[in-house]
């Protein structure tokens, strides 16, 4: 079965978004002598001197399933670089914060996507890259923020009347309960634990997106007053083949996408910016 | 999208993917007659697969009463409200499959259910079509009716949860067609969830991704029918494997009953997906209500179930429902007695075409009784 995907490509040609050099303002990564703790307080000092861009965002409108109109248009964008970290600090208005998960209920989500070959020219598709242009996509979710804030729900934080006699890891061995944990017991990194709530990822085009199995992203988020404050950080420190060459003093390009959960924004129901310059000072 | 043959509505038709049919398909009947809701194949399923957390409000099986029980609430009548009024009723359908009034950017019509309408899942349990006036009387068919509507995973020719996945998270098994979620990879987008007008993908909170029907695939594969099968008490069901009209074998029973006797119909065929579980009409409900839900030939379906005891093959075949745990791959009937076999022909049942009766004097004169059931 193989899906037909050569309409949506031909699409993206006749836009000319892959192969378009970018266009917009760049981002500027600033040298800072902040540590990374520091950086990752959304309001920390380091954050009000770095330049701030403005990024349009555009509804997904190439592959279904596609949205028309999307419910974050323009991300206000600052980076840094601390020599062993580059930080990203995204921020934008969003009057609901969605990060409790029911079948009915998305979360909010944003995410940096950078090319593996790093360079300002020829880079992959922004939309998650091709085959053969892989990109680095990192996406800190509102849900996984709350899981470190406040511990992941139990069925009762999120179904306050549930009742239930028993369940198998109540009374099974640790050995014998992973048929019975689903994703869980696969570990799934969208269903275990996190340490961060930014995941590590990569793709080589749509459907492609597959969670590293080193993570090494770092990130964290506040939703204060209808405005959602994100850091994004990864090491500048050279890591396998999938990751990013990010060195100060080089140029390449970044991409965002983010998600509405109130708007049930969610995979390819998303904004997403093409590329932008990014010059790491 | 790409053009596939789907015999239930008699065309071509539109579905994301070649249409490529597996080597074996699991099938199912179950007769309607027979069924009472007691939901034991429901706690079966239960017991066996969701009992974990996250899957409390979960029923890969459920059975609700008809016209006006749903799990969840509303599945059938929000997407044939969505897909409008569509001309039903003729070997080709007319009408548009849910594929083909998908939304624009969309690759299937579907609605996401809101997580309150799981619920209740036995809301209309017992409801019937309305109420019975004064001096009413029986007739056929029931002026007032009810049934009982049992529903797995249709591991369907063409799954609409496998259509709408953007990330290929949903495949279907090209040795025995089940349709399976990979727990591994899917990110927990809900397509699916919104794209199956069964209903019979669920997400589960706690794991934030979509599980749903495995079709007892670790029973299947060692010649093990479904758990909801063999622990159905009323004998009502029958997993095995279904041809096409094409393909069917007179020797298989499901062949048999679905393209041979013509007695079992598949839920919603308009809707696109030649799903894979097939039911006996209940014989008193209105045929223009049974149309809607199985499809063209239910009068003629109904006809011939209740000449069954006529035609020993399908008397044999519907007497192999519940007889047996393991899957009937090839049955006939020899004198009085319906035999079922294995995948390599070992026999693994006889049954009586008809229970052996014995009539006792109604006057007991050893124990000096009166009988009040004498056979």
């Amino acid at each position: 079965m193989n899906r037909h995907r050569l309409a949506p490509l031909l699409a993206l040609a006749a836009l000319g978004i892959a192969t378009a050099a970018p266009a917009q303002n760049g981002l500027r990564a600033v040298k800072t002598g902040a540590g990374l703790q520091e950086l990752l307080q959304v309001d920390a000092p380091a954050w009000r001197s770095a330049p701030v861009t403005t990024v349009a965002m555009l509804p997904q409108s190439i592959i279904a399933p596609r949205v028309n109109k999307v419910g974050v248009s323009k991300l206000t964008v600052r980076a840094v670089h601390n020599q062993e970290w580059i930080a990203f600090h995204i921020e934008w208005p969003d009057p609901t914060r969605s990060d409790r998960i029911v079948v009915d209920n998305f979360g909010d989500q944003v995410a940096v996507e950078l090319p593996v070959k790093p360079g300002k020219d020829a880079p992959p598709s922004p939309m998650m890259g091709n085959p053969g242009g892989r990109v680095t996509i990192l996406q800190w979710r509102a849900a996984f923020q709350r899981d470190l804030d406040h511990g992941e729900p139990k069925v009762r934080d999120l179904y306050p009347f549930a009742h239930t006699d028993v369940y198998p890891d109540q009374v099974l061995r640790a050995t014998d309960v992973r048929p019975y944990l689903g994703a869980i017991g696969l570990d799934n990194p969208i269903s275990h634990p996190n340490r961060t709530p930014v995941l590590d990822q990569m793709a080589e085009g749509w459907g492609t997106m597959t969670v590293k199995p080193v993570q090494r992203a770092e990130g964290r988020g506040s939703w204060s007053r209808g405005r959602w404050q994100v850091v994004i950080a990864y090491p500048l420190a050279a890591g396998g083949d999938s990751d990013p060459r990010l060195k100060p003093g080089s140029e390449t390009v970044a991409a965002f996408a983010v998600w509405e959960g109130e708007a049930r924004e969610v995979g390819s129901r998303k904004a997403w910016s093409n590329w932008i310059p990014l010059r790491i000072e | 999208m790409a053009k596939v043959y789907n015999w239930q509505i008699g065309r071509d038709m539109e579905y994301p993917y070649e249409g490529v049919r597996p080597k074996k398909q699991f099938g199912m009947v179950m007769d309607l007659n027979k069924c009472i809701a007691c939901q034991t194949c429901t706690v079966a399923c239960k017991t066996t697969w969701t009992p974990g957390r996250g899957q409390e409000y979960m029923f890969w099986n459920n059975v609700e009463t008809k016209p006006y029980g749903y799990y969840p609430l509303g599945w059938d009548v929000k997407i044939l409200d969505e897909l409008g009024v569509q001309e039903v009723g003729g070997k080709t359908y007319q009408g548009k499959t849910l594929f083909e009034a998908a939304r624009e950017g969309e690759p299937v019509l579907g609605f996401l259910p809101n997580d309150l309408d799981y619920a209740h899942p036995n809301v209309g349990e017992d409801d019937s079509a309305g109420l019975m006036g004064q001096g009413a009387y029986l007739t056929g068919p029931h002026t007032q009716w009810m049934y009982y509507l049992p529903r797995i995973c249709n591991h369907c020719t063409y799954p609409a949860c496998l259509g709408s996945c953007p990330r290929q998270s949903i495949y279907k098994r090209p040795e025995d067609g089940i349709v399976l979620l990979d727990q591994a990879r899917c990110r927990g987008y809900r397509e699916c969830v919104k794209g199956c007008p069964y209903k019979k993908t669920f997400f589960n909170p706690m794991t934030r991704v979509s599980e749903k029907c495995i079709g007892c695939y670790p029973a299947v594969e060692s010649g093990r029918q479904t758990q909801c099968t063999i622990t159905c008490i009323g004998k009502i069901r029958l997993q095995g494997y279904i041809g096409t009209p094409t393909t069917a074998r007179e020797d298989n029973p499901l062949d048999y009953i679905v393209h041979g006797a013509k007695i079992a119909k598949p839920l919603y065929p308009q809707f696109g997906l030649e799903p894979n579980v097939y039911y006996v009409p209940p014989v008193h409900v209105p045929p223009a209500f049974l149309v809607q839900m199985f499809g063209h030939g239910v009068p003629e379906a109904i006809a011939a179930y209740r000449k069954a005891a006529d035609d020993k093959k399908l008397l044999g075949a519907l007497l192999l429902f519940g007889s047996t745990p393991q899957i009937i791959h090839r049955y006939k009937v020899e004198g009085d007695r319906a035999i079922g076999y294995d995948e390599g022909g070992r026999e693994l049942v006889r049954v009586p075409l008809r229970e052996p009766i014995q009539v006792r004097a109604a006057y007991d004169g050893k124990y000096e009784a009166y009988r009040t059931n004498i056979t």
